[in-house]
């Protein structure tokens, strides 16, 4: 874990390990909360296994949808562990960072609560981050597109 | 970190699809405000409140030329947002409360 770097989120969930586990994994419920309303999200491929992908799509309007999750499983351990990387697409290929890599890590453990629910994600170095900058992600249509597909994410958060 | 002042402003601008429609347009270059009304059905004073809003976060700025104002993105505004760690923790913080009220709340019907 680097400060620098890193985030983790840490929370219990009221509701037991396997509903969120089936949240996680089951395509017609990630739909459901992957993307806040009012945008919506198409699941392609959910193969929570290693090597196995992570697409989605989302869409502002209902009709068009655009790429927003394009991942690949590292390493899955059934109802209690994914761990999944932008590092590479959903085919392995070597993915350009957007805006940044990441390998985000989410476990779960029984609590007598629910579900302890512990997410890590490591980042790469923000310097390639910062070049890609200086490269121009805010130039043009596809940048603001993206950055406000983050800020509509983000707009979910009080 | 950011400046939260600002965040407020770029988040209250971009919370209506009206306003996000003209930021999406902007970042093809800059447009008219007339050019940037005629895809939405509503009344060009109407048009403008929004423009307001949007110059008043400082998101987009304009120009009068003639008898016409041009409008022009201001990218750079987005960047106290899309500070890269922030932005994160708010997607991450976001999908987790999204999660927990799903799971939950498919769970409260049964005992």
């Amino acid at each position: 874990m680097n400060p620098d770097l890193d985030l983790t989120i840490e929370r219990v969930i009221r509701a037991p390990r396997t509903a969120v586990w089936d949240a996680w994994t089951d395509p017609r419920l990630l739909e459901q909360w992957w993307t806040p309303a009012p945008t919506s999200t198409r699941v392609d491929v959910l193969d929570p296994r290693p090597g196995g992908g992570f697409v989605t799509r989302m869409s502002e309007d209902g009709h068009t949808f655009v790429p927003h999750t394009d991942c690949a499983f590292l390493a899955v351990d059934e109802g209690s562990r994914l761990v999944f990387t932008n590092a590479i697409d959903s085919t392995w290929r070597p993915a350009p960072p957007a805006p940044v890599h990441m390998t985000a890590e989410v476990r779960l453990r029984d609590h007598p609560d629910g579900t302890e629910y512990l997410v890590t994600v490591r980042h790469g170095d923000p310097a390639s981050r910062a070049r890609h900058q200086e490269l121009g992600f805010f130039d043009g249509w596809g940048s603001v597109t993206e950055a406000l597909a983050r800020l509509t994410e983000a707009g979910a958060l009080r | 970190m950011a400046n939260s002042g600002v965040l407020d402003g770029v988040f209250a601008a971009l919370a209506d699809p009206t306003r996000r429609a003209v930021v999406h347009r902007l970042g093809h270059g800059p447009a008219t405000v007339s050019e940037l009304a005629q895809p939405f059905g509503i009344t060009l004073p109407s048009f403008l409140k929004h423009v307001r809003v949007l110059e008043a976060s400082g998101l987009i700025s304009t120009a009068k030329s003639g008898r016409a104002r041009t409008c022009t993105l201001r990218p750079e505004q987005l960047e106290p947002v899309a500070d890269w760690l922030v932005t994160e923790r708010a997607l991450w913080q976001g999908r987790t409360d999204r999660l927990e009220a799903f799971v939950t709340h498919h769970q409260e019907p049964r005992p």
